[in-house]
């Protein structure tokens, strides 16, 4: 998981180390991303996202699609 | 640290508090000392967190994921306060004042070119920083290789 300038610089990259486009998101979706994913990281309980906790986590930040599906 | 906690959820504490207090993550060994355990509980303990992922060993049983952390080198300084750390990919390294709740300061280059894409949390709020985050792997393979992904 990397940070490009733009979607230039990431079709570089995947033509460089011979890759396919993957998924894409902006930096401020991945802040959002961080803080549901790991704002509670320090609770005594917790316990890891089920499949369907981090799917959901996903679609709030706007991440959907079969490539942020994580299967049964 | 309260003895409802089970011995997994103590450790995974402790090795958080560690790397806070500390800036790198504890060694199996400092661990063992701290919880009064056997180096043998530790690891399979530690084999136990590694099973979600957000945990992960080296070959040698040490610690190189607690995340959002790294315990190794990375190309993603975080640096909040007097103190830093490493994330492992910028998802991470913006999990660190994510999980702090604290401004940060994150150092980033394209993964293309190596610009310079430093950015800043603050207020609760990413106050600089542009760009894009691609991830090459579908989610269901993330940890077929976490090291790629």
């Amino acid at each position: 998981m990397l940070l490009f300038r733009s979607e230039q610089h990431i079709e570089r990259w995947c033509r460089q180390w011979n890759r396919p486009r993957g998924g894409t998101f902006s930096l401020a979706q991945g802040w959002k991303l961080a803080q549901l994913w790991y704002g509670d990281r320090l609770d005594p309980q917790w316990r890891p996202k089920s499949a369907p906790e981090a799917e959901s986590v996903f679609r709030e930040v706007g991440l959907v699609g079969e490539f942020w599906e994580l299967g049964k | 640290m309260s003895d409802k906690l089970s011995f997994d959820a103590q450790l995974r504490l402790f090795v958080y508090r560690h790397m806070l207090r500390h800036e790198k993550s504890p060694t199996v060994a400092q661990m063992a000392t701290s919880l009064g355990a056997s180096s043998k509980k530790v690891l399979a303990s530690l084999a136990r967190l590694s099973g979600s992922h957000a945990f992960m060993q080296q070959e040698s049983g040490e610690l190189w994921r607690a995340a959002p952390f790294s315990c190794i080198p990375t190309p993603f300084p975080v640096r909040v306060g007097g103190k830093s750390w490493f994330g492992n990919c910028i998802w991470d390294a913006l999990g660190i004042p994510a999980m702090l709740g604290k401004d940060a300061r994150i150092g980033a280059s394209c993964g293309c070119c190596n610009y310079d894409m430093s950015m800043e949390i603050k207020g609760g709020k990413l106050r600089s920083g542009a760009g894009l985050i691609h991830i090459a792997v579908p989610a269901r393979e993330w940890y077929k290789d976490v090291a790629f992904t």
